[in-house]
């Protein structure tokens, strides 16, 4: 028998080359962001693929590894940007305890909007997650003290970040690129263990087969709970960089359409994928980037190449490249 | 003899008005292997649900190890030690099979199954204990390939070998041989011998020839109710099986 | 607080949650029969209210509009379950969910385009302008009392469609076990397509019948979505009197709370949604297989 498993062990398989590139998946992803203003057509929108592109990527770990769609998650990176700015703006907190409040504020959101909507499957967990995020948007919309209401949140304006005896200019855009970059590289590497280790196994027998899951010794409530409270710290994260990059905290934050981006973003790009967040991203901004010069109306594009994806591209464009990369290597 | 490993005690479960299973008292002996046979709609689904954990009874007890387990999670049941097999082929079709088994064993280690920072080959002895239960089903040539893309008859013995990755104390099988060519069912029988050798295994079965040539041990349901236990000899001889089961067709008229 | 303006209030509450229960309503028969929950069902409703606004500039006539809309819109359905839902079927419940979202975004851009991003004006048609004035309770605008009737007569007819013709059982048996169908001979396939028809022909007439009490704007489809996905959720996934029950409810439930508290008017649907959520996970009158 022992001979047995040393002969498969040997044998040649397709996993290779996913191995190789598993290992190497964040440190392509730094290099790839990295250059990233130096490819794009502008600052603005490198910056726009790095924050958006990490909450696809928080989104993805929830929807695209442990199989649940979630239509609520602009309450995370809502929550997460309000966090930090109301910290900015009306407590005086410095930059970086602004960021940890917007994250932890994010994260007891997304425990305690976690612990409802779990406890329903399917689309019905799409509408409940849906609806108490669309609660979020009008509790933030009420409380104008905290949160300047429909004017959206002002005032919280960074420009100089110290980092020990360094000051760096935060208003100059490529200073506050790698600034932001930082941050999304140090999440990419926490999300890419995570996802290594066993609980990202555990995610995926979630998503595979929910009741074989609890049938071979999984606590599928808990893994659920976690892996959403998870997810609503990543996309609180990309939400507190999102703050500082735009000086403000504009009300349509919260609203249903910007849980919908990263739903798009995630589709395009390719759910279930460890880089298709990223491509999701870059493919919607650079949509809107373009088209938004001849048409304000962009979104009637996006929409269209977002329903030919649903119907002709389901594995997105990355899941598409990697998958006929196995193919042929297997 | 080393006394009952699982006991039920007068357990029964109701869906809305219609009872499935009603007041069945039955208890199960270390290293034995009992068959569960009856008609279909005797409540041997629902039974084998109940005392794998899968579903709460709506009456009565479960003891395993002397402790009553009835109501608690299912996943607490396979942690404990009861695992089961099932009739249509449950596994994670996109993962490989040695995933498929390799999540099992990181399941019922508590060290191993929530980690979140250390990759999961680092694990000692998951990977290497996976493979050997592939290997034990005759799988481990297909150790790479996904779930899907496997043939029936290994899925099937992908689905055992899933089980078996829990280490269970009671292993519950359902309908083990369904849908499999006579060849593969000779193939499963000689796997499930060798598995009782060495623990107690519960089976739901229709095919009556293997049942009574394999088990030590027969429990006969009908309509929610337990009708006869006992050795194949006795069930064989039994007048309620023979009037309700064995003889069905043809002792009508006679 | 006098007693009429409680009445005049819960009048509101009644007619705005009959407007719910037709929304829910086509949302339900929809996902109950294709297991498809369509996200586009609130640009559905936005439509039309916009084809109504179309139908009335080109004919004047309200009661043209009434019957045109729903046929236009419903028609329109017909169209999006043949082409762009069908192919997805057999690949899981999220791709038709995805698709339809998709569906909204394009449907709002295109009624941008054609009617302008800014909203439009619908008088309340000429007949029904008037009102009912009842000594001591109140005074009830007609057009309200016409859409509660309305809804009222839509509801019993649906009910008698479903329960008491063939129709209704090749429907029901179709929301059960499509395969049992194709086995008797019925072409699943056809009941789909019709549903779905009826579904957004549905969420259209609410979109027109709602056009004079609420504003008519290319957004207004998107949170009478989420307001439709409230009422489902309360009253339960899948079940007509679950969706008229919580329909009412939320109606109710909303126009009380702005007239004490009109702040929260909005957040108290949420609050009722989470409420239920809590004590029952699957809606007032749904079961728990039509969760999953």
């Amino acid at each position: 028998m022992t001979r047995d498993i040393a002969a498969a062990r040997i044998m040649p398989s397709g996993a290779d080359w996913s191995a190789t590139a598993q290992r190497w998946r964040v440190p392509l992803l730094t290099v790839a962001l990295a250059a990233l203003p130096w490819i794009v057509p502008s600052q603005a929108l490198a910056v726009n693929i790095l924050i958006f592109g990490l909450y696809a990527t928080g989104f993805n770990l929830l929807f695209g590894f442990a199989g649940m769609l979630s239509f609520g998650h602009a309450a995370f990176f809502g929550a997460g940007a309000y966090g930090a700015g109301i910290a900015l703006a009306r407590y005086g907190v410095g930059w970086f305890g602004a960021i940890a409040i917007g994250v932890a504020v994010a994260g007891v959101l997304a425990l305690l909007i976690g612990a409802l909507s779990i406890r329903s499957r399917g689309i019905y967990f799409s509408m409940v997650t849906l609806a108490l995020a669309q609660l979020v948007y009008y509790v933030a919309f009420q409380a104008t003290d905290w949160t300047g209401g429909e004017n959206g949140l002002r005032g919280l304006t960074v420009s100089v970040i110290h980092i020990g005896p360094l000051a760096l200019n935060f208003l100059d855009p490529v200073t506050k690129y790698y600034v932001i970059l930082v941050f999304v590289v140090a999440a990419l590497y926490a999300i890419s263990r995570l996802l290594n280790a066993p609980f990202g196994a555990a995610m995926e027998a979630v998503r595979e087969n929910e009741s074989r899951a609890a049938a071979i010794g999984y606590d599928v409530k808990r893994i659920k709970l976690i892996a959403f409270t998870l997810s609503g710290l990543v996309c609180g994260l990309a939400g507190t960089l999102d703050a500082l990059h735009l000086s403000i905290v504009p009300i349509d934050t919260l609203f249903y359409q910007t849980s919908g981006l990263a739903v798009m973003m995630v589709l395009l790009g390719g759910s279930g994928t460890f880089l298709g967040p990223f491509v999701g991203a870059a493919i919607f901004l650079l949509i809107e980037d373009v088209f938004s010069i001849w048409t304000p109306h962009w979104q009637l594009f996006v929409g269209i190449v977002f329903i030919l994806a649903v119907l002709f591209l389901p594995r997105g464009v990355w899941g598409t490249l990697a998958a006929w990369h196995k193919r042929r290597s297997a | 003899m080393t006394g009952p490993v699982l006991v039920a005690e007068h357990i029964g479960k109701r869906f809305g008005g219609f009872t499935a299973l009603d007041d069945v008292s039955v208890s199960f002996e270390a290293g034995q292997l009992t068959a569960i046979i009856g008609p279909n709609g005797a409540g041997k689904s629902t039974f084998f649900s109940l005392l794998s954990g899968a579903v709460a009874p709506t009456s009565g007890r479960i003891r395993f190890e002397g402790a009553d387990v009835a109501g608690q999670p299912h996943h607490r049941f396979t942690r404990m030690g009861i695992a089961r097999s099932y009739q249509i082929t449950s596994l994670f079709p996109q993962l490989t099979a040695h995933e498929n088994v390799r999540l099992a064993c990181q399941a019922i280690h508590a060290s191993a199954r929530g980690g979140l920072w250390r990759d999961r080959a680092h694990y000692p002895g998951l990977a290497e204990e996976a493979d050997s239960t592939l290997a034990l089903v005759g799988l481990l040539a297909r150790r790479g390939r996904p779930a899907a893309s496997l043939a029936h008859g290994e899925q099937r013995a992908l689905e055992i070998a899933v089980a078996l990755a829990s280490r269970p104390k009671l292993l519950l099988l359902d309908e083990p041989t369904a849908g499999m060519s006579p060849e593969e069912t000779k193939e499963m029988m000689d796997l499930i011998a060798r598995l009782a050798s060495e623990r107690t295994v519960l089976l739901v079965e229709h095919k009556m020839k293997m049942v009574m040539g394999l088990a030590d041990r027969i429990v006969v349901l009908h309509q929610g109710k337990l009708l006869a236990a006992g050795t194949p000899d006795a069930i064989r001889t039994d007048a309620d099986v023979r009037r309700v089961y064995l003889g069905e067709g043809r002792s009508g008229r006679g | 607080m006098t007693l009429d303006l409680i009445v005049a209030q819960l009048f509101t509450g009644v007619a705005l949650g009959a407007v719910f229960v037709l929304l829910s309503t086509g949302l339900s028969v929809i996902f109950g029969m294709l297991g498809v929950v369509n996200f586009a069902h609130g640009a559905f409703y936005m439509t039309g209210a916009y084809a109504g606004v179309f139908v009335l500039a080109l004919t004047g006539n309200f009661w043209i509009a009434l019957v045109a809309v729903p046929v236009l819109i419903g028609v329109m359905g017909l169209g999006v379950e043949r082409f762009l839902i069908r192919p997805l079927y057999g690949r899981g419940q999220d791709y038709p969910l995805l698709l339809t979202f998709g569906l909204g975004y394009v449907l709002i851009e295109v009624v941008r385009i054609l009617f302008g991003t800014d909203g439009m004006p619908f008088e309340t048609p000429p007949l029904l302008s008037g009102g009912l004035d009842i000594e001591g309770l109140g005074y009830f605008p007609a057009y309200r009392l016409f859409v509660i009737a309305m809804t009222a007569a839509l509801m019993l007819g649906l009910w008698i469609l479903l329960e008491r013709t063939r129709y209704g059982l090749i429907i029901r048996g179709a929301a059960r076990d499509p395969e049992i169908l194709s086995v008797l001979g019925v072409d699943t396939r056809k009941v789909f397509l019709l549903v779905f028809g009826l579904g957004t022909g549905l969420a259209a007439l609410a979109g027109l019948l709602a056009a004079p009490m609420r504003s008519v704007n290319p957004e207004m489809g998107v949170a009478v979505l989420i307001e439709a996905f409230v009422v489902t959720v309360i009253g339960g996934m899948g079940s007509l009197l679950g969706g008229a029950v919580a329909g009412m409810l939320v109606g109710i439930v909303v126009s009380m709370t702005a007239l004490w508290m009109p702040e929260m008017s909005e957040i108290s649907m949420f609050a009722l949604m989470a409420l239920v959520l809590l004590v029952r996970p699957h809606g007032l009158f749904g079961r728990g297989a039509l969760a999953r």
